[in-house]
């Protein structure tokens, strides 16, 4: 009775390979809007970075959040430390005609509220209408103990699933020691691990509750970025996410899990 | 002249000598035994009423004010005496605020020179004057002494022009009292906040027996030892945009001095890059990861080869960094001196150590940071308060120029009329050189002189225009007695 409709599923699945999906000339990240909430992002060294590999990038464009005014102030090209940067070059080199917003949630205070990210978040879905949002960053759960700002959180990250629209977030670097806001709120988003790949477009399905999937931990610029660090993972599942759906924009975020789980589980029989 | 003189002195000795019990006094008041020397028994008011002070040595006169003061309900407390004498001695007993004299006391007495005496007890004192000769009333003097009314025996004088003439001076009187007892505890205030700002301070010397900069080296000195780092720098960072400068970026050395260095922009150095990465971070090869673009090494980072980084998040808006550069491998001698040993990496576990190191740090700075919060609430709410009772004491001094507003222009009308008809003598005879409008202007001014400089000013003055006058005659020849 199982045989069968495993057997049709497997045809299915069969279908869901890299060289397919990644590795398909479409598959550059053209038509889909990315927003990483970071620490901004140095606009003219990545143009210049990507101009000399031979690619021309859509124009950065972003918003400074801070907790005393609603509406971001104007980004100015300019990171506020090099985190943001690294994480956009992650993305970039994976996707590099994905259009990119730069969400400073840290600006010049270098420090961040969870007001602030929720804001970001909404701004990000709301008003840049972004497909894909990343979060290289997190609370963990020790400092984020009031149970209306963890709602709140979670809200906000449900509304971002209804409103189709894929967030990548990274788990804690001590993951599974330490539980990390917002991506133990797993169920609505991609919850990324480190883990060491030679291939930056590979990565795995590995249930370690919450988190599920794991990538490639490692950045390629900035001082930071040889160190294996989720921040570096998440934005090489997004970039795997950009490059699939600038096949498909339309998927759904349940739609985008499956997909990367049956790659990942059709890589493992292989 | 000198009699006068040792009168009033024989006077004001024996009423500074009086006892507290001054039933014994001659006055009107003691018939009905109201004048016992007990306040409260006095008092139609409350504790805080002005205090009115009749003075007339005709009884009729004085129960007859007496009579129509009390039964206005003026919420004051009410004194009589029938001569100077007894006059201030209720003074010595009583804060007078408004006393209504008889020009012409008798005994060679006049309430003028009563109330000269009256302002040594009281420099606030206003008088109604009563008499029966308005037009003969001393301007000059008056009005510098505090006369603020003349009321006429034998004319318009009667229970509404008295009771008119008190209420006004009262209105007048009133607002003045309540500036003069606010000040007085706007010092009293002041004298108690001063004295608690010693205590904030020594408790706050007692809240931190370690120095700051004392626990950053034992910081230091615990990781310089268990990671063997050979070098270490504290940066501490704190962003205001409502301040200015809105960034304060500093760095401190393993013994907590700060040092004199110009720093690169926090946006660009490793310490922010630290702080964005949330953890303690490893790095070798510090001089590469400077090519990268996005960085740029402090000038006490250059030439190092390895890094072990870990974030202090103290606060928002505050961001410490340790960093510690140069892991030197153990010589394995005990005894043998630091650096000797070659150029290591650090470890995972180095970096474990570090990350509770900078929890530690972390908490300290916190604390102390707190404490300082602390401190510093307390010492700007000192300082506002000494500040509010500035801006008080400044404004009640404004309120208090007030009494410095002219006479009701009755009263001017009165005394310009006086003067106009001969009433002249008072400066001389030199009608003909100053007018009646001089007159008042100048008695106008040594009044304010008064008012704003007390009665010791307008003595001073007085020489002044004296010897100016002496001055004067010598020059002209012309010698007046």
């Amino acid at each position: 009775m199982s045989e069968p409709s495993d057997d049709a599923f497997a045809e299915v699945f069969a279908l869901l390979t890299p060289q397919r999906l990644l590795h398909h000339p479409r598959a550059t990240g053209e038509g889909v809007s990315v927003c990483i909430l970071d620490s901004g992002v140095e606009r003219a060294l990545l143009e210049e970075k990507f101009r000399r590999l031979g690619h021309e990038l859509h124009p950065i464009q972003g918003g400074i959040f801070t907790a005393s005014q609603l509406e971001p102030l104007p980004y100015d090209g300019h990171q506020s430390t090099p985190h943001g940067t690294t994480v956009a070059d992650i993305l970039l080199t994976l996707a590099p005609r994905i259009r990119l917003y730069s969400a400073d949630v840290f600006g010049p205070q270098g420090t961040c509220e969870v007001e602030v990210v929720i804001r970001a978040l909404r701004w990000a879905m709301d008003v840049w209408h972004c497909k894909v949002i990343n979060l290289s960053l997190g609370v963990p759960e020790q400092r984020l103990q009031q149970v209306q700002r963890r709602q709140q959180l979670l809200r906000v990250i449900e509304e971002a699933y209804y409103k189709d629209v894929l967030v990548v977030a990274a788990a804690h670097n001590e993951h599974p020691l330490m539980r990390s806001y917002p991506a133990v709120f797993a169920p609505p988003l991609l919850s990324v691990d480190k883990a060491a790949f030679a291939d930056p477009l590979d990565f795995a399905y590995h249930l370690s509750e919450p988190i599920e999937f794991q990538a490639n931990g490692r950045g390629y610029l900035g001082p930071f970025a040889a160190e294996p660090a989720t921040s570096w993972a998440a934005p090489h599942l997004a970039g795997i996410a950009a490059r699939i759906l600038s096949l498909r924009p339309c998927l759904k975020p349940f739609e985008m899990k499956t997909i990367l789980y049956w790659m990942f589980q059709g890589r493992c029989k292989v | 002249m000198r009699e006068q003189e040792t009168w009033k002195a024989a006077l004001l000795i024996s009423a500074y000598k009086i006892p507290t019990d001054i039933s014994a006094m001659p006055c009107y008041n003691d018939t009905r035994g109201e004048n016992r020397g007990d306040a409260s028994a006095m008092s139609i008011g409350s504790e805080s009423a002005e205090t009115i002070l009749i003075v007339d040595d005709e009884e009729p006169v004085r129960r007859t004010f007496h009579e129509w003061l009390e039964g206005a309900n003026l919420d004051c407390k009410i004194l009589t005496a029938a001569d100077a004498e007894s006059a201030l001695m209720q003074a010595n007993q009583h804060a007078i605020d408004l006393a209504i004299l008889d020009w012409n006391l008798g005994a060679g007495n006049d309430g003028l020179r009563l109330l000269e005496d009256l302002t040594l007890f009281h420099p606030d004192v206003t008088a109604i004057m009563v008499t029966g000769f308005a037009h003969q009333a001393t301007p000059l003097q008056a009005m510098r002494m505090g006369v603020r009314d003349y009321l006429d025996k034998n004319q318009d004088l009667d229970r509404t022009t008295f009771l008119k003439a008190v209420r006004r001076q009262l209105d007048r009187i009133r607002p003045a009292r309540r500036a003069r007892q606010l000040h007085q505890q706007l010092i009293a205030f002041r004298s108690a906040v001063e004295k608690v700002l010693p205590l904030v301070q020594a408790a706050s010397a007692l809240h931190d027996p370690v120095p700051l900069p004392a626990a950053v080296n034992n910081l230091f000195r615990f990781l310089q030892r268990t990671t063997d780092a050979s070098d270490g720098v504290l940066l501490v960072r704190s962003y205001d945009a409502d301040r200015q400068p809105a960034e304060i970026y500093r760095a401190y050395d393993m013994d907590g001095q700060r040092l004199d260095v110009p720093l690169v922009p926090f946006a660009l150095s490793l310490a922010g890059s630290v702080v964005s990465m949330q953890q303690p971070s490893l790095m070798d090869r510090l001089d590469q990861a400077a090519s990268s673009g996005n960085l740029e090494l402090q000038p006490f980072e250059r030439g190092r080869r390895s890094l072990l980084a870990a974030p202090l998040s103290v606060a928002h808006g505050l961001q410490a960094v340790l960093e510690l550069f140069d892991k030197q491998e153990a010589s394995g001698a005990a005894s043998a001196p630091r650096g000797s040993g070659r150029e290591s990496s650090f470890t995972e576990s180095d970096r474990q150590l570090v990350a509770a190191a900078a929890d530690f740090g972390t908490e300290m700075l916190r604390q102390a940071l707190a404490e300082r919060q602390m401190h510093r609430v307390l010492f700007d709410a000192i300082e506002a308060a000494l500040g509010a009772s500035d801006s008080m004491a400044q404004s009640l001094d404004v309120a208090a120029t007030r009494p410095e507003a002219p006479p009701p222009a009755a009263v001017l009308k009165r005394l310009r009329e006086g003067l106009a008809s001969g009433g002249s003598h008072a400066l001389g005879d030199s009608a003909d050189a100053v007018d009646a409008d001089a007159t008042l202007r100048l008695a106008e001014s040594i009044r304010v002189l008064a008012v704003r400089h007390g009665p010791s000013a307008v003595q001073h003055c007085i020489r002044l225009v004296e010897s100016l006058r002496q001055l004067l005659d010598e020059m002209t020849g012309e010698i007046r007695s």
